[in-house]
């Protein structure tokens, strides 16, 4: 494998209801990863978007963001329908093949024109799942309930993860929410769909998110302090809830090993744990102990921007590395249902 | 459409657009039987080589995505609850107008977990691990909103 | 209740399934478009000119993805509401589901005179489907003031001015030439 590297990033704010276009809040986010990278724009060989036009309804609006990267004359571009975090992976594979340098990956989402329960329960089976409606929300209270019923977690713990991850959020320019009552305020709150409470859930954003990729020379001529890309591994479980175990993470466990988290201590993780049950499933998935750090930026509980909000994982992790001081980073990035789909990636200083 | 363009309000304009896709889908060899089944009040599960019984029935199997023949079972209609999560505001696509619980399902002589609506009243009814049985409509098309389940106390 | 007492009509397997997907959107009007549909309203096409290649786009978009810089008010220029077709064709609609249209219809491309601009999809009005042609001189048919409304203008209206331009009708002045229209046909 050929040593890959994240050499820049930005972020956009989280809004819960934005006023500009996605390729119009994408548009400073490109520029900002390019200019933090140091490079050219024209440099960059090879361009991934992660988007889903069914967030808000217009056919083709992955072919508008592209707006937002410079896109003639021709680049040579791809897209997936998916958070920007398998942007970033095919960004990786394509790099894998040593005849370009710089690669681009972004992801972005415009969560609040539609409804996130009616949009994602489209990605269900659509003969026996979303014709109940099955929605997001449904699916990860049965396994909130699944694991509470295991003993693997209550809910006062899904409140502090709650509290803890929104006050964490505080120094985080790009989070939405950036404080919090604290856990036994937060249990007084009534159920909205039992057992989660509205603490349990991320909010709901509009953002994004890009990364710039560099192979090791140039990754080492452009940047400082790279965070290189050590592992990355992507895995999936099967689609019917009721026919996998809910209340542990096989695939998480899976990419995590196959990308080499347990090879040396983690000092921070970013993992997206959409929902606050989820976190503890995920530690326990890639086996990180309590000094681990994790979602130091407050992760998808703070802010939520879908299909942005994987790779702003990644791109906190890299951030922890360039800038935090840390030595090595683990992040996470979902897809589906009660963690379907995993990614994992771990990134070291040096 | 509409807009409140140039109306004096706080904050600005919206536009409202609405999709609309009319799928209809063809059902296969075994999605086909388990709809017709649910039609006909009864619910089908397939028979995997090492002897489970998927419920709703697959054309692979989860755990090795080998494909399996259509040897479909008839399974419940009681079952037992194997999570549970209450539903306090359905929403316009939930198959009840009232709050009710989405449940895992395990149906007697099933090996997996059928999600389905569990229409037990109130919360309070629920819990893990209770007996539930399917309430069938009148009107049946082949289509999972055939049935809900009730509390098997209830029926 | 027995199944012998709820029997449906139909017997036969169950071979297909409906499901009919509906999905509705709230957008707020992004800036730059909320101007565009309010100089309509007084009778006025704008759009952006890049400081850096010249291009006008309408409605503005707020940036110029060519150049890849940003644009603002200070790059907005009023446009002409005459033009030349660069492009058409000739819709004849099909009555699929959602289908409002049942007699054949022109979208056309319009580049507007002067400091230029794209009008995509533009309906050409008072000719006949089969006169229309690349090369021919149009102006816009505005509402007069007090009928026209913008509820039709959104973040992704691609030039559309309905609600405040019925359509572009022939002018009579000779064609443009259509060679001198070749890089201009959307």
């Amino acid at each position: 494998m050929l040593d890959v590297a994240i050499v820049g990033y930005a972020q956009s704010p989280s809004w819960r209801n934005a006023e500009l276009t996605e390729p119009q809040f994408l548009f400073p986010v490109i520029s900002e990863a390019i200019e933090r990278a140091g490079i050219e724009r024209r440099d960059i060989g090879f361009t991934c978007a992660g988007s889903c036009d069914y967030l808000s309804g217009q056919t083709f609006a992955f072919v508008s963001n592209l707006e937002a990267v410079g896109a003639w004359p021709p680049i040579s571009e791809s897209h997936v329908e998916m958070d920007g975090a398998w942007a970033l992976y095919e960004a990786w594979v394509r790099l894998q093949h040593g005849d370009i340098d710089l690669a681009l990956a972004f992801g972005s989402g415009k969560s609040s024109p539609g409804r996130l329960d009616e949009v994602f329960s489209l990605q269900l089976d659509p003969y026996t799942l979303t014709p109940l409606g099955a929605d997001p929300v449904s699916l990860a209270a049965l396994q909130a309930r699944a694991m509470l019923d295991k003993g693997t977690i209550t809910e006062r713990d899904m409140a502090e993860i709650a509290a803890r991850s929104r006050q964490s959020a505080a120094d985080n320019p790009h989070a939405q929410i950036r404080s919090s009552p604290d856990a036994d305020a937060l249990l007084q709150e009534p159920y909205l769909t039992a057992p989660l409470r509205r603490h349990d859930l991320p909010p709901v954003s509009d953002g994004a998110c890009a990364v710039v990729l560099a192979t090791a020379d140039r990754a080492r001529a452009t940047c400082e302090r790279p965070a290189w890309i050590r592992g990355i591994d992507h895995r999936v479980e099967p689609h019917q809830p009721g026919m996998r175990d809910l209340t542990e993470s096989i695939s998480t466990r899976q990419a995590a090993k196959h990308a080499g988290v347990d090879d040396a201590p983690v000092d921070v993780a970013e993992l997206c744990a959409t929902f606050t049950h989820q976190e503890r499933l995920l530690r326990e998935a890639m086996g990180l102990d309590d000094t681990v750090r994790v979602n130091p930026s407050g992760g998808p509980l703070a802010a939520n921007p879908v299909m942005a909000v994987g790779l702003a994982r990644i791109a906190e992790a890299a951030r922890a590395i360039s800038e935090g001081g840390a030595g090595r980073a683990v992040a996470h990035a979902t897809s589906g249902q009660c963690l379907q789909q995993n990614l994992v990636c771990v990134l070291e200083g040096a | 459409m509409e807009c409140v363009l140039l109306r004096p309000v706080p904050e600005p304009p919206r536009t409202t657009h609405t999709i609309e896709f009319p799928y209809t889908r063809t059902l296969g060899p075994v999605i086909g039987p388990f709809l017709t089944g649910l039609r006909d009040q009864r619910i089908l599960g397939a028979r995997t080589p090492n002897g489970g019984v998927l419920v709703p029935p697959l054309e692979w199997d989860p755990a090795t995505g080998e494909a399996i023949e259509p040897d479909l079972v008839e399974v419940g209609p009681g079952g037992t609850v194997e999570t549970w999560a209450w539903v306090t505001q359905p929403s316009r696509k939930h198959p009840l107008d009232h709050p009710f619980a989405f449940a895992l399902i395990r149906l007697d002589g099933a090996s997996t977990g059928l999600l389905h609506a569990v229409d037990a009243g109130s919360m309070d009814q629920m819990r893990t691990g209770m007996r539930v049985t399917a309430r069938w409509k009148d009107e049946r098309i082949g289509h999972m909103t055939d049935v809900v389940f009730v509390p098997e106390a209830a029926a | 209740m027995s199944a012998a007492d709820t029997a449906p009509a139909e017997d036969g397997p169950v071979t297909m399934m409906d499901y009919f997907m509906q999905l509705e959107y709230h957008e707020l009007l992004c800036p730059v478009v909320r101007r565009y549909a309010s100089q309509l309203l007084e009778g006025r096409l704008v759009g952006h000119k890049c400081p850096s290649c010249g291009l006008v786009y309408v409605p503005p978009r707020g940036y110029c993805p060519i150049c890849v810089v940003e644009t603002t008010d200070a790059d907005e220029i009023v446009l002409a509401d005459k033009g030349t077709v660069t492009n058409y064709t000739v819709v004849t609609p099909v009555q699929y589901y959602g289908q409002e249209e049942t007699e054949p219809f022109v979208r056309a491309s319009i580049l507007l005179d002067g400091e230029g601009g794209m009008m995509n999809l533009q309906d050409i009005v008072d000719v006949p489907v089969d006169d229309v042609h690349v090369g021919m001189r149009v102006e816009a048919v505005w509402k007069p003031p007090g009928e026209r409304n913008v509820d039709e203008i959104s973040n992704r209206s691609w030039g559309s001015a309905e609600g405040c331009i019925d359509g572009w009708r022939p002018t009579g002045d000779p064609d443009v030439p259509a060679e001198q229209l070749r890089d201009k046909a959307f």
